[in-house]
Order: C-alpha cells, then structure tokens, then sequence
C-alpha cells in the first residue's frame, strides 16, 4: 500500500488503525489455515468510518477485506491482494430487539451466541447456529450466509435477514429490506448481499426475524453400523413426519477424532453416528423424541443416548461441534468442502465417498446436515508430498462433479471464497492466476457467472471490496 | 525463537477461533492479538522466521493472564500456558526482562532473608508515604493516582506468620504446610488459620520454613534461571524433609509443585525423582481437611443463616487448572452450610494475574471489578477463595467497588467454623 494511503486511514481512525507486523500475522488467518498478510487493520467503531475507509480505499486503490472473527472456512475473509483487513469485532452491539414485530437490530461484530443469548432473554429464537457460534460474528454470518446444524427446520442465515445497512464497494451507504414479515417492493438487494462474501457491501448493520422460543428441546444421539443406515434412519424420520431442528451424521472417523475432547461409549461395530435434536412444545417434545428412538431403533441403531437437560444435550453437541478443528490432529492440511446433495441421494454419495477415497488412495472424513443433504467432505493431506496433493486435488473435482450430476451444489453454507485453491497454490505459488471459474461455472453455467461479474461492476466498479474472491480470476486493485 | 518444542506444539492449532469465547483480556482488548490464536500464530511466525520483532512478540506474549481458559476450551488440547511460557523464557534469554523483575525474582524471592527485609522495607514506606483506607478486610493503604493507579494494598504486618511461629511450634511433623510468600508476609491471619485447621487433622504439621518463593513469577516472567533455583532449593529440603503430605494453601504455589515443576525439572535432571516425590504428595487445602479426618471434628453448620451469602471464587489455577473447584465447595458447605451459596461469575478470572496487574494496572482492575461488581450484585458479601493472588487483587478491587465485600480465604472460614466466632467471621 502507498504510504500516502496508510497515512490517510492513520488521521481518519488514530490508534485503531495498526500496521505492525505483529498486528499484521494477527489478521492473517482464518480457519483454513491458509496465511496472506495484510498492509493494516482497521477497527472502525461505526458505518461512518466504514464509509470513509472505502472513500479512501477509492481514492488510493487498496483492497478492503472485511473480517467478522476469521473463523470462515472459505478463505473469504483473508487479505489474498493485501490491502486492508477491516475488523468488524468493534460494532458489536445489539441496538434493539423488537418483542411484538419480532426483529432484531445489530451491528456486524456482535457474536452469534450474544444475538441468541440476547433473544432468549426476551422469548425470543434466533436459529440460525453454525458451529461455530460461540465466536462467528452475525456480519460473518450474513457476508457467507452461515448454514448451521438446524437449518433442516429452520433454514439459514438468508431465512433470517429482514434488511441491511450497506456500504458498498463506491462508498454509499445503501438501506435494504424492510422490517415488517413482508416486503416485495423492488430487487431484492438484501438476498443479493446476503452470501456475497464481503464483495459487494459491507455490511454496517442488519435487521434480523426472530420467531417465538420453543418451550422445550432435547437431543438424542445414535449410534449406527455404517453411513447407509444413518441415512436411511434420516428418510424413516422424514417419513415420520417428524422435523426434527438438527440431524447431524458422522462417520466413523469423525467420532474418533473427538474422543479425546468429547469421549463417547462406542457399541463394537459403531460406523457412523446420528445427532438429533427436536423442539417444540413439552408434550410434542416428549412425544416425537420417543419416536425418533423407536425409528432409530428399527433401523438398527446400536444404541441411543438421550438428553432433555442443558448439561447433557451440551455435552452431546460437544462431539459435533469438535470436529472441525480436531481433524487438525490428523492431518495438517484439510481440503474441507460442503457439498448438497438431494437427500434422496445421500447414500450413493457416500458410497461413491467410501469408494473414491480407495481409489484415489487419500483420507476423507465426512460429516455434516443430513437432515438437508449437506455433507462436510474433509480431505486431509500432508500437504508435503506433491504426488498425494495431486491425487487430492482430483478428487475434489470428481466430488463436485459427481455433486452437480446428481442435481446439488458445491458448497452449501461455506461459500466460494478461495477455499479451492491453497493445494493448487502449492504448485504455483500465491492465487497466481488461477482461475476459480470452471468450479464455478460447473453449476451456474458460463452465463450466470458473467451475470455475477457484471452485478459485482455495479456494486463495486473500482473492485476494492475483497477482491481475488468468488472470481479468482478477476481483474482487481492490489495494496 | 529457538525452543524446538515450541513448532510441535503451535502446529496443533487449527485457528478456529474457540479460545476468542473464553479469552479472560479479549473482551477488553477487542483484538485477535490478545487472544491464544493470535500468540500462536506470531510464535509460529517467529519460528517459521519471517521476523517480527522480538520485543513486540515479547510483548504479546506478556499480556496474557495465564488463566488457561482457552487451553481447558480449545478442542485440539493445544498447550497455550506452555507455549506462552516458553515463548517468554525463549525471549527473555534472547532480549533479556526488565530489570526490576530480574532483582526481585533472582534476588529477593529467592532468599527468605532477603523476602523479609523487603517486607520490612515496604511496610515502612506505605505507613510514611500512603493513604490510610479502612475496608472490611482489614486496613488498607492507597497509592496515589499518579503513582500506583490509585491501588490499594494491605497493611504489611510487623510481623510475617512464620516469624510469629513460638521456637517450639512447628519444627517437625507428618504433614509440612507450605505457606507461601503471600500468606506468610502479608496475611499472616491465612497463615494461622490454615496452620491451625490443618493441625485438627490430628496429625503433626510443620512449617516448612525459610522456603523459597514457589518460583512461579520468575517463571511466568520467562526468568527460568530464578525460577529454577527456587525450585530446587524447596525440592531439596522438601524432600529431604519427608513428609507425608505437603499442603498449600495458595493454588498458584500448588500449580507450581503439582506441575509446572517438571517444565524446569525434566527426566534428565538429577532432582526428577525428588520432584516427583514432593508433586505426590502435593495437595490443595480443602482436599487435605477434607480428606485427612479435620472435616469430621467440624461443628455442624447452622441452618438457613444468612443464606448464600458466601461465596467461593474460583482461582484459575486451582480450579481451572487443577480441577479442584469441587473439593472447595464440599469444604465450604460443611464449615458454613447454608451461608455458602454459588457466586455469580465464580469461575471468570479475577483479572490479577501476577506480573500482568503490575505491567496493566487499569487494564487488570477493570476485569477485577467487573468481577467483584457481579458477586456483589448477586448477593454474595464475603467472597472466599484459595489463592493468594485472587486475595489480593479482590481485596483491591472491593476497596474500589464497594468497600462492603470482605475478601477471605476459605481455611479463615473453616478456623471460625471451629472456634464457633461465626459471627466473628463477618464482622472483621
């Protein structure tokens, strides 16, 4: 970055401006694992200063990168072009929670778990909960449109934003949405930004639904021989008519990855595990967890644990929620996509996930929202050894290509982002031209990305906002 | 950095974002520099030699208050407290720490003498330079502004507790009391009353006297030349003493014998074995009157006074660390009953830290007032707890927040319990 331009954010945001290096590695991370050091972090503390670090993004050319809490597992929030990481975690308050027309107003950095916290209090549900809840911020949440364990229920994070408070890539501040439970009145803009991944607003503040809190919860957990039999006990439930607020699988070898943080008594010949959570009324409760066993059960469960208390169900969301991290103890790269497939088609793709990971002789770890078809598809490699990279790297396009053939999509709730690239980075050094379209337009077709191009040269024509995402390919400023 | 340990151990870290939940100072520094991600990450830095500057690293890794909550939260059990602790030791021999940490910790903890005249000295000047300020702990004295950032601190005694100790008391016994700096020089009343409940047990307790410091503020300063010396000084003589079980009313000096001991003693060094012995037989204070047979002879507590009016604050070490919140609790029921009721915020960290409330003072009293500002709140009027540190940075903190919080250790509770002064007890 021109020195000029640092100089320029040092006078508008004094001591909440940093460039040391120390700060620097600090926002250089998020829960890939993969590092791009940024020129300087800014800590705006309102839409105001927001606006003018894009004005001047504008008028010296920098990358602006917003950041909620780096826990993205898209690379969406790293600085791949350097310039500026814009840290959201200053704007962190709740502004209101409306308790008869059922919004919440917040600011971007405020945690998942404090909006859900702040809600309980009044009654009220906010649902969407990625796992990574306790940390992940609501602008996080909005900028990948965050998925989460019940939104087989409740749907995601887009279900839930009423309106937006934008600065876009010029410098404007753009108000979307409405408060009210309808609104048809134009293009919808909030479902535009929602999931744009910070490249083509940022996004200042956020109206968010809110329904009523169930009265009662409880989670069960089951332990089947193999993958098939979960997903066969998913479509019972289904058939059930039963909707429960998560059904989460895991195979075999995400279970033991957690022991050692959430221990679980394995029956022998335990293959895969079923999580499953209902909510509700006391007595819908009562009446549906007793018939979620009973399914389980008769689909061959090996055994069923169940909680109706917080201690208990926390304890049993614990090996869910420990996943992700532990596969670090494994491996130290991990390839990590979130496929959909219909849920019809659960069970061959995990055939085909058994038998691909033979064939191309790497370590897949699955896990994820049966519920919606949703399967984190974890491939973990060395990272050292070329020839297993490259072995890696084709299997990740036979999945999504095997994904889009069954009618899917490549990524459910992580996002774009760079996530496709660090083993490609390996061999090629840093994103230097690679292209991320043909993932891309394996799905939405040549059109539909050109479409997206020009949609982004609308919001963002000087491609400041957190460029080298989505299109890897794009022509865009570097710091 | 040149710790060959220190790549394994940063390696494990997945950079989730888990330990910015728990984080004690990240609520107050809103940055992902305060939090064990971001340590982590300049240590690998570092190592990896892309260059920070050593001091700054220094300095990140410094203002970290040790809590371990992040370590106890983090799902890939990454050692955060080794890798900051290392980190500092590996920094502080290549740059060195200041100057007054290296004589207080090389020379004046390290020899009792020295301790002593040091405690004279200080309770001369703070009766000819500070503020009186009376609170329910007893009497305290205040910086000014300009100076201290307006802290208090306690009355120094004429008289540390072990100096007080009649010739004939104490010399030799089947269980040795380790006292520690705090509870010897400054609150010589928790000297006492862990003494004399400990000896309900029916057993013959020593003093472990001339002790060294336990060696944990050299140690978490990065100094490991002090810290070991402390060490293995109280090892030798510990050891030498034989006993049957070492109790500790301070949960940092337990952490210090229990485990941080083997950081500086590891397998090759001759006094392993020696080291193991002592951490064998190293217990905390409730766990020991709860287990030795001084629990039994307590009077039955009274029922429905003053109902959950005590509280219990759990010291990161002892509680967190150690696991031994439960042992506390038992203990409080017993010795006051009802009075003992679940503090609200009694596992958050008291924001002391040691070292880290000297090196941030404003910083340290704002996560100790909020912490005593939520007990009061919550209906708790006498916070106890296990570990000198809490004692004193609460003390400070009711002072400022209200004055009408008394401060105690739970083996002051269990002394009264005793003698039956219950009303004593919330009076002083």
């Amino acid at each position: 970055m021109h020195p000029e331009a640092l100089s320029a954010l040092g006078n508008l945001l004094g001591d909440r401006l940093r460039s040391s290096l120390e700060t620097r590695i600090c926002y250089s991370y998020d829960a890939t694992g993969n590092r791009f050091l940024p020129d300087a972090v800014a800590f705006p503390v309102d839409a105001e200063e927001v606006r003018q670090v894009v004005l001047l993004a504008n008028r010296h050319r920098f990358p602006v990168v917003p950041r909620g809490a780096g826990s993205g597992f898209s690379g969406g929030s790293l600085p791949v072009r350097g310039g500026v990481v814009l840290s959201t975690e200053r704007m962190d308050r709740i502004v209101a929670i409306d308790p008869v027309n059922l919004y919440a107003v917040v600011e971007p950095g405020v945690v998942t778990e404090n909006l859900k916290e702040a809600a309980r209090k009044a009654g009220l549900f906010y649902p969407p909960d990625p796992a990574s809840l306790k940390f992940s911020t609501i602008g996080g949440n909005i900028a990948e449109c965050a998925g989460g364990m019940c939104a087989v229920k409740y749907g995601v994070t887009r279900d839930y934003v009423l309106g937006l408070e934008a600065v876009l890539g010029t410098g404007e501040t753009v108000r979307t949405g409405v408060t009210t439970a309808k609104g048809v009145v134009g293009y919808d803009l909030t479902r535009l930004l929602v999931g744009s991944e910070g490249t083509l607003g940022i996004v200042t503040r956020a109206t968010l639904r809110l329904v009523p809190l169930p009265q009662a919860a409880a989670t069960l957990l089951a332990l089947f021989p193999g993958n098939r039999a979960s997903v066969c006990a998913v479509n019972a439930i289904v058939a059930a008519r039963i909707t429960p607020s998560a059904m989460e699988l895991m195979d075999r070898t995400a279970i033991d990855c957690v022991q050692a943080a959430a221990p679980v008594a394995l029956p022998e010949g335990t293959g895969s595990a079923l999580l499953l959570e209902v909510d509700g009324t006391v007595e819908s409760v009562a009446r549906e967890t007793d018939l979620l066993e009973e399914t389980c059960r008769a689909g061959g469960a090996l055994a069923v644990r169940r909680a109706s208390d917080a201690p208990g169900r926390d304890e049993l969301w614990k090996l869910r929620r420990s996943i992700s991290p532990a596969l670090r103890r494994i491996a130290p790269v991990k390839l990590n996509e979130d496929i959909v497939v219909p849920r019809s088609r659960l069970a061959d793709m995990f055939e085909f996930l058994a038998e691909l990971a033979e064939r191309r002789r790497v370590r897949i770890v699955n896990f994820g929202h049966a519920g919606d078809g949703n399967i984190h598809v974890n491939i973990l490699i060395s990272g050292t050894d070329a020839d297993e990279t490259r072995r890696a790297e084709g299997a990740v396009e036979e999945v999504f290509r095997r994904t889009v053939e069954m009618g899917g999509t490549i990524s459910g709730e992580h996002g774009v982002g760079i996530s496709k690239a660090p083993f490609l980075e390996m061999e090629v050094g840093p994103l230097g031209g690679i292209s991320k379209a043909p993932f891309l337009e394996m799905e939405v077709g040549p059109l539909g990305v050109s479409v997206m191009k020009r949609l982004k040269g609308c919001f963002d024509p000087n491609g400041i906002l957190n460029p080298g995402k989505i299109f890897l390919d794009e022509a865009a400023v570097r710091g | 950095m040149r710790d060959p340990d220190l790549k394994a151990l940063t390696g494990l870290c997945a950079k989730c974002g888990t330990c910015r939940t728990v984080c004690t100072l990240y609520p107050e520094r809103k940055a992902e520099i305060a939090v064990a991600r971001g340590k982590v990450a300049l240590v690998d830095a570092a190592l990896s030699g892309e260059d920070p500057d050593a001091a700054s690293i220094q300095e990140a890794l410094t203002d970290c208050l040790l809590c371990g909550r992040c370590e106890r939260a983090c799902p890939n059990q990454v050692l955060v407290e080794e890798i900051v602790m290392k980190g500092r030791a590996d920094l502080a021999e290549e740059i060195g720490i200041p100057a007054w940490k290296s004589v207080l910790f090389g020379k004046v903890m390290a020899s009792p003498a020295a301790t002593e005249a040091a405690r004279m000295a200080a309770a001369a000047a703070e009766r000819l330079l500070l503020a009186k300020v009376p609170t329910r702990s007893g009497l305290h004295y205040r910086f000014p502004e300009g100076i201290g950032g307006g802290r208090t601190v306690p009355e120094l005694p004429a008289k540390g507790f072990i100096r007080s100790l009649r010739k004939r008391e104490a010399v030799s016994g089947e269980t040795m009391l380790f006292v520690g700096c705090v509870f010897d020089h400054v609150f010589p009343r928790v000297g006492r009353a862990a003494y004399e409940t400990v000896k309900a047990s029916g057993k013959t307790v020593a003093v472990f006297r001339d002790a060294a410091c336990c060696g944990l503020p050299a140690m978490v300063s990065g100094d490991r030349r002090s810290a070991s010396a402390c060490v293995e000084e109280n090892i030798r003589r510990l050891r030498a003493a034989d006993p049957g079980e070492i109790v500790f009313p301070c949960g940092s000096c337990l952490l210090m014998f229990r485990r941080n001991v083997f950081s500086l003693i590891p397998r090759a060094n001759p006094l392993y074995e020696d080291a193991v012995f002592v951490a064998d037989r190293s217990v905390d204070y409730a766990s020991f009157i709860l287990s030795s047979g001084a629990v039994d002879r307590l009077p039955d507590p009274p029922e429905g006074e003053r109902v959950g009016e005590i509280g219990y604050h759990d010291p990161c070490h002892l509680s967190g660390t150690l696991g031994k919140g439960p042992q506390a609790r038992e203990l409080l029921s017993r010795a006051v009953g009802d009075a003992f009721g679940e503090m609200a915020g009694a596992d958050r960290c008291c924001g002391y830290g040691g070292t880290f409330n000297a090196r941030d003072y404003p910083t340290s009293s704002r996560i100790g007032e909020n912490k005593v500002s939520a007990a009061a709140r919550g209906g708790t009027k006498v916070v106890s707890t296990a570990c000198s540190g809490c004692i004193l940075q609460m003390r400070d903190m009711a002072a400022r927040v209200d004055p009408s919080v008394r401060v105690v250790h739970i083996a002051e509770l269990v002394q009264y319990a005793f003698s039956g002064e219950r009303e004593g007890a919330r009076r002083r």
